[in-house]
């Protein structure tokens, strides 16, 4: 596996409410009404809202008996992730062809690395008017451009942006960048967000005065990590998207086989070989190709590419398009050598647990790692809040069958 | 500056968990009985005695016998103390 590509300096490309932008640039004249999307996982509540909604009262969240009742005009639309997926790929695909290092945050955000680009397009300003040009026709009214040393300074920079206005933070003035800024701006989950507006704390700047270890033992390790942000002392590269190297497995017939069942079996051999290859695990499959050598002195070959709507870490589902070419236009001769390549890969998610060959190791682990958080989350409160060791202890059972209460358990030093 | 050391984690040793602590139980020529600690302080005063039982084990070395009460402090607070029939000692513990 290649290495990630990272770079210090980051732009920062956000299209705010995505999805919602999706819909207005397929649905002509959308963008004239007031609009909600529904939520994906409950169709009964809002998910995005428009501008245009989101004047007569509605905000995402709502019951959509709530929402029609403040605004009997809103137009309603059901989600679609599969098209929003593929809009954001193609997004990340044409901002790959400006910079090497591109990662996506979320549908809609995406960091671009631009250390280096000045050579190629000119200044800051230049680079992220190439970047605005890149973006599809209809989201260049909307996109948001920030520029800045870090992820975290060129995503507040975006945050703070006019559409048709990028905000570039120069080197070494991005402490006094931050100082001004909300608190909002920092990835807080709503119970931090909540206890900081209690102490009053409003700005990042405000944040940033406070001790570091003050912040660490009422917040942990979030809080330190938030601190650290505020504070400018973090400054998290953009890390590009690893390429795979395609995973080929191959098979070589003892003689020329014909019969398509005991081709579509050696097919499915071959999808679980390649399947089971280490550099696998982790990545779902998106392009696939088979190639068949075919018998006879002139040879010949027989070749199949697919590219999988849904990338995928199921056998059956990266089978069954291969079997209908194999079943619509086979091999003209029989095939002496049968070859199978992954070619192109998405990043893996929480499903590919269930095709995980031990399921249960990989819950065991999750339950590992999280008990290896929660310990240094306690031992850093600890330490942070009262100095000095912080000692964790496992109960163990010794003779839980002991009528002597003091004798069934017992202490042990921790360290996960 | 040198970090102060740090004991090793002694993951083969064991400490004791809810290891029986050394109480005093006193009755009252009045019939109230009181809990305290070997410091003088009290602990509370016994309003009820909920449940009682008997431990005898290990006759065959060196021999276990408690008797155990289950008792509700004045307050609402519950305690479980044994007293050591062999040494006539009055202990706490969770049971």
């Amino acid at each position: 596996m290649s290495r990630r590509p990272t770079s210090s300096l980051a732009a920062c490309v956000w299209i705010p409410l995505f999805p919602l932008r999706c819909e207005e640039a397929r649905h002509e004249g959308l963008s004239a009404y007031p609009t909600a999307l529904l939520a994906p996982d409950t169709t009964r509540k809002l998910w995005q809202v428009s501008s245009l909604a989101r004047h007569a009262g509605v905000k995402p969240g709502m019951t959509v008996s709530q929402a029609i009742g403040l605004c009997p005009t809103l137009r309603l639309i059901e989600p679609d992730p599969v098209h929003y997926d593929e809009q954001f790929a193609a997004l990340l695909s044409a901002l790959s062809e400006v910079s090497p290092v591109v990662e996506p945050s979320e549908l809609g955000l995406v960091y671009v690395g631009v250390d280096g680009l000045a050579g190629i397009f000119g200044s800051a300003t230049q680079i992220l008017a190439v970047l605005r040009q890149t973006v599809r026709q209809s989201d260049r009214p909307t996109v948001r451009l920030g520029w800045g040393f870090g992820k975290f300074v060129a995503w507040v920079a975006a945050s703070r942006s006019k559409p048709d206005e990028a905000v570039i933070v120069p080197a070494g003035a991005e402490r006094k960048f931050l100082a001004s800024q909300p608190i909002a701006v920092l990835p807080l989950d709503t119970d931090i967000h909540r206890r900081l507006r209690q102490l009053n704390i409003r700005t990042l700047g405000a944040l940033a005065a406070l001790p570091e270890a003050a912040v660490t033992a009422q917040f942990g390790d979030v809080g330190k990590h938030l601190w650290r942000l505020a504070a400018g002392r973090i400054a998290e590269p953009v890390e590009g998207r690893v390429t795979l190297e395609p995973i080929v497995a191959a098979l070589t017939f003892f003689t020329p086989v014909g019969e398509r069942e005991l081709l579509v079996h050696s097919l499915e051999q071959l999808i679980a070989r390649a399947l089971n290859h280490p550099r696998r695990i982790g990545w779902r499959v998106h392009a696939v190709r088979l190639r068949a050598d075919l018998e006879g002195a002139a040879g010949g070959s027989w070749l199949a590419s697919i590219l999988l709507k849904d990338p995928t870490a199921d056998g059956d589902r990266i089978a069954a398009p291969l079997k209908v070419r194999l079943e619509q236009s086979p091999p003209t001769g029989a095939v002496e050598r049968l070859v199978l390549e992954f070619t192109a890969f998405a990043p893996g998610t929480a499903e590919l647990q269930l095709f995980a060959r031990d399921t249960a190791a990989a819950a065991r682990a999750g339950q590992q790692r999280a008990l290896r958080h929660a310990a240094r989350e306690v031992r850093m409160r600890v330490k942070a809040g009262r100095g000095g060791r912080a000692t964790l202890y496992h109960v163990i059972e010794v003779q839980p069958w002991s009528r002597l209460p003091e004798r069934r358990y017992a202490l042990i030093d921790y360290e996960p | 500056m040198v970090a102060p050391a740090r004991a090793p984690l002694r993951t083969d040793r064991l400490r004791a968990v809810n290891e029986p602590r050394t109480v005093t139980v006193e009755l009252h020529e009045s019939g109230l009985m009181t809990v305290g600690r070997p410091d003088g302080r009290t602990v509370g005063n016994v309003e009820a005695i909920l449940e009682s039982w008997r431990i005898d084990d290990e006759w065959w070395r060196q021999p276990i016998s408690r008797s155990y009460l289950e008792l509700l402090l004045e307050g609402g607070k519950r305690v479980v103390v044994f007293q050591d029939l062999m040494t006539g000692l009055w202990f706490m513990q969770q049971p």
